[in-house]
Parts: structure tokens; sequence; C-alpha cells
């Protein structure tokens, strides 16, 4: 079961390398997203009498680190449509390694693709005035992949009942856009209104957001962010709800 | 010994629904070890539901199933090492090298690297396609995807091999290519073939079929059994005006029509058909475009069992 799995994800991998574009797009959107709208607001919350212009790029980074787990975690659900589609999950589950094996090889694949790259926008940190040290690197690992497992798994969720990619990414963009603009990634929850407050204090990955901001502020030599194990456990417990989901989905036989 | 031969698949009583849809009813198959067997259907006969519960992706509703001697309901995953599959849509990922499809199937099934890869090399060989295998499944032609596709069913030494119409999409040529590599490699592995199809020509060479028309078995026996119970030889006139002919024909001599779209069938209640066939060519030469002796086939078979000609039932592209 195990090798079936790993060859699933290594798969995902291959396949996600030799779209250039998906590299790219990934990538670059994101990176595009933090500097036009980090310097762009910077500005016009500078003349509106706030600080300087590099305090929105710095408050934003986070944000865009969580943006880039979620796209990518969710969108590499994608395949289980176009491979439901294909004919080629077919040929997975008449394996004897079964459901299990797709679920698990979706899910390592998933991760590690938005691992991979929420590590490679991590090496701007710098640019963003943060510093982050080889400890808060090794924390930022472990929030960045039980976030990314559970966003998979929630893109599993969705993409398995489903048989079109236009309707994946209408869900897309109805549920996870503002599920990702309430979790404080582009404005912080306090000053907002009361309803939006109650949203975002409902919204798991507030706690996410939360978890990333404070470990990317901690600076070199200062103790980890008090409420970590807090947001991390809450992390952890919806990621471990969604992969429970997902088993429970994908064993009942269609 | 006389023993009673094995079955590598046998099914009674199947049958399937979607919800309150019933798409297959009573189906029972029997394919002998080392045989090869073919559920012939048009179009939404429901061969590739029957198909997909063989081959263990869709739950058995109604009936029994018991593929190499073992339940289909309770040992769904002793079954799956013991068949191969062939989907009627391609199960190879486009964007992997042919050796990558193989070698990640093989891992599905926990073949190890050693012997994973000496395994690959001797399918790919035995496809003809051993100089592919650094090629990218969606630079190959259509024809050569579906050997990829064969490689990788057979690459689990399974004990049947169950095929989803194998050659559809394909042109006649490389069709008739693909069957000779198929009958090569069942006859040097002792392969028992089952396969669905909704060309006619493609099921003769098996040794048994089951016509299946909306969900329900038709006729079922070995294909020479089959012609043979059709009754004899005829003629078939080739005209512009099938009815008129007929009902002349008819009137004149001792036999029996049946008018078609632009021929008329006469079958010989008396003599052979080819004494019939010069007659009817001395007598009617000038009216007809064509005077054909034919024996029963499984086109006539469909028509007799279902009342309706085969090309009238929604047909594929």
């Amino acid at each position: 079961m195990l090798k079936a799995a790993y060859s699933l994800a290594l798969r995902e991998v291959m396949r996600f390398i030799r779209q250039k574009n998906r590299v790219i797009g990934a990538l670059a959107t994101p990176v595009i997203f933090w500097f036009v709208l980090g310097s762009g607001v910077g500005r016009s919350l500078l003349e509106a009498g706030s600080r300087t212009r590099i305090d929105y790029l710095s408050y934003f980074f986070p944000g865009i680190v969580l943006l880039i787990v979620l796209f990518t975690a969710i969108l590499s659900t994608v395949s289980i449509i176009e491979d439901r589609k294909e004919g080629f999950l077919q040929g997975v589950l008449v394996a004897p390694a079964g459901w299990a094996a797709i679920l698990f090889g979706k899910l390592m694949g998933g991760t590690i693709l938005a691992v991979l790259q929420a590590l490679a926008v991590v090496l701007l940190a710098p640019y963003s005035d943060h510093h982050p040290d080889l400890r808060v690197i090794v924390y930022l690992v472990g929030v960045i992949s039980v976030l990314a497992i559970g966003l998979t798994a929630l893109g599993f969720l969705i993409a398995w009942p489903m048989d079109s990619t236009q309707g994946f990414h209408a869900v897309i963009n109805l549920f996870f856009v503002p599920l990702w603009l309430l979790s404080g990634a582009l404005f912080p929850a306090g000053g907002a209104a009361e309803w939006v407050r109650v949203l975002m204090r409902f919204n798991p990955l507030s706690y996410a957001h939360n978890a990333l901001q404070g470990l990317l502020a901690t600076q070199p030599g200062m103790p980890l962010p008090a409420d970590l194990s807090h947001d991390f456990s809450i992390v952890i417990a919806v990621t471990l709800v969604l992969v429970m989901a997902c088993a429970f989905q994908v064993s009942r036989r269609s | 010994m006389a023993a009673a031969s094995l079955a590598a698949v046998e099914a009674t009583g199947v049958g399937y629904a979607y919800g309150r849809k019933r798409v297959l009813d009573n189906i029972s198959l029997r394919l002998e070890e080392g045989g090869m067997f073919c559920v012939l259907g048009p179009n939404g006969s429901g061969k590739t539901t029957l198909f997909k519960i063989l081959s263990t992706i869709f739950a058995l509703q109604d009936g029994e199933i018991s593929i190499a001697g073992r339940s289909l309901r309770e040992f769904p995953t002793p079954i799956r090492r013991k068949i191969g599959v062939l989907f009627q849509n391609p199960a190879v990922d486009m964007k992997l090298t042919v050796r990558e499809n193989l070698r990640h199937h093989g891992h599905l099934y926990g073949l190890e690297s050693y012997d994973l890869e000496k395994r690959i090399t001797k399918n790919l060989e035995a496809l003809g396609i051993e100089d592919r295998g650094g090629d990218f499944v969606e630079n190959l032609s259509g024809g050569l995807r579906r050997r990829v596709e064969i490689a990788k069913a057979l690459l689990t030494r399974p004990s049947i091999l169950l095929m989803d119409e194998p050659t559809t999409g394909l042109d006649p040529a490389i069709r008739s290519e693909l069957w000779s590599i198929i009958s090569g490699i069942r006859n040097s592995r002792k392969l028992s073939v089952l396969f669905t199809t909704h060309l006619l020509e493609e099921a003769e060479p098996a040794d048994e079929i089951l016509l299946l028309d909306q969900g329900r078995s038709v006729a079922s026996g070995p294909v020479a059994e089959l012609r043979s119970s059709l009754g004899k030889e005829y003629v078939r006139l080739g005209t512009y005006q099938p009815k008129k002919l007929a009902a002349r024909i008819r009137k004149e001599g001792e036999v029996e029509t049946l008018a078609e779209p632009a021929s008329v069938k006469v079958l010989p209640v008396r003599g052979t058909a080819a004494q019939m066939a010069i007659r009817l060519w001395r007598q009617y030469g000038k009216e007809v475009t064509s005077v054909t002796l034919c024996r029963p086939t499984l086109e006539d078979l469909f028509l007799q069992k279902t009342g309706r000609p085969w090309s009238s039932t929604p047909g594929e592209i």
C-alpha cells in the first residue's frame, strides 16, 4: 500500500514539474499579488496617515505564504477529476492497493508540492522584513505541512464526487477565496466589523494564518509566540477531521 | 481424466440498476480457462456496466460471479491480482513516459524494482514497442497507446485479461494488427480473455459470445452454433425498390422474402440457395443491382432475436 501511495505521489510531483506553466503560475501569481497589493495598498495607507509603506508588504507576507499553500494544495486535487474523466483512476481502482493508496498518494503529492512552493516563497522573507532563523523554519515546515495535508484533503473531498473541472473552479472562487480573505491574510480582525470578526473566529484558516504570522515575526533569539501551540492544535484537529472525512468518502464503493 | 473444465469467469443471474433504472437483467456467462469470450452488443446494451462489475469497479448487486475460482462478492482483492484490465478510456498518464507508466502500475501491485524492470522490458518486447520506452505517451499514435495499455495490463501476469471495447477509435488496419498481437500473447501465456465489442466482425474469433441488447441476453453460445441455429444460406438482392420486388418474388416462387433497406433477403423453401441465386439472377437480373449468396451472420441473429437490424441501433462513432 505504501509503495503504491508513494508511486502515486511521485506521479503527482512529476506531472507538476513537467507542466512548466503550472510551476510558473503557482509561484509567480502569489508573489505578484504580494508585491502589487503590498506596494499599492501600502502607499494608500500612507496617504491616509498610516505609518510606512513597508508595513503592509510585511503584514501581507504570511498571507501570501498561506495563499500559496491553499492554491497548490487545492489545485493539486483537480487531477482527481481529470484522472476520473480520462480513465486513469479506474486503472488505480482495480489494483489491489485500492482506495487507501489513492487517498494517501494524493494527499502526499499535494502536500509535497505545497510545502516546497511555500518554502520557496519563504526565501523571500528578508525582503518583507522577516528574519526567520533555523528554529523558526523548522516550525514553519511543521505548520505548513499539516496545513497542506488539511487543505489537500479538503480539495480531495470536493473533487472526488465532481465530474467537471469547471465546477471545481467555481467552488474555489466561491468558497476558498473568501476563506482566505477572512483569515487575517489581508486585514487583521481587530478593526473589522463585528460579523466579519465572528466569521474570522470560526475560520480555521485564521489560526493557520496567526501561527504563520507569529512564527515569521519571531526575531532570531526571541521566544516562540505564546499562542502557537493553541493555533497549531486547531490546525491539526481540523486536518485530522478532514482526512477522516476523505477516508470515509473514498471507502464507499461507487 | 475427464474432469469438468474449470471456468476462469462464471457469472449467473447478474443484474444491475442505477437507482431505479435497470441496465442489466439476469445475465449469465462462462469463460473457460484459456478460452476467449466476447460480450457483443450495440451501444447502450449494458456491456460496459457488465464489464465494470467483472473488473471489480462496480459492486455486484444481483447474482453471483466467480473469477479464478473465487467469489467476487467475498474476495475482490485476491481477484484483482488475477485479472488484467484494459478499459475503454485510456488509463495511462499522458504526461509520463511509457516506462514510467508501467513502473507506476507495477508499484500499485507491489512489484519490486529489479523484477519490475525486467518485466517491463519483456512486456514492451512482447507488444513490439521496446524502442518506445522513453517516449511520452501523449506523443504516441492511438494504436501504440493501446499497445502500452495492453503491456500495462499484462505486467502483473494476470491469468485473465478483461478488455472493454479494446479497439475503440482505431482504424481497421490497426485494429486487426492489435487483434493478431492479442491472439499471439494469448497462445504463449495461456491467458483467458473476455472482451466487449460493438463490432460484429470482432466477435467472430471468440470461442463463445453473449449477445446483449438493452441489458438482456439475446443469445449466447459458440459462434458457429449460433450461426447454424439460424438455418440455411440465403440470397440477398440489391435493389432500389425492395418492397415491390419482395412482393413479386414471394408471389412467384416457393421462397420467403424480407424487404430491407435497399435489398431483399430471399430464403429458399426447397433446394439450395446457390441454385436459387442463379434462377433469381436470370429472372430479375434487370431489376437488381447485385445478387449475393450469404451465410447467416451475427447480424442476422440480432435481427431475428430483436426484430431490429443491427445498424438501426445508435452506433458509436
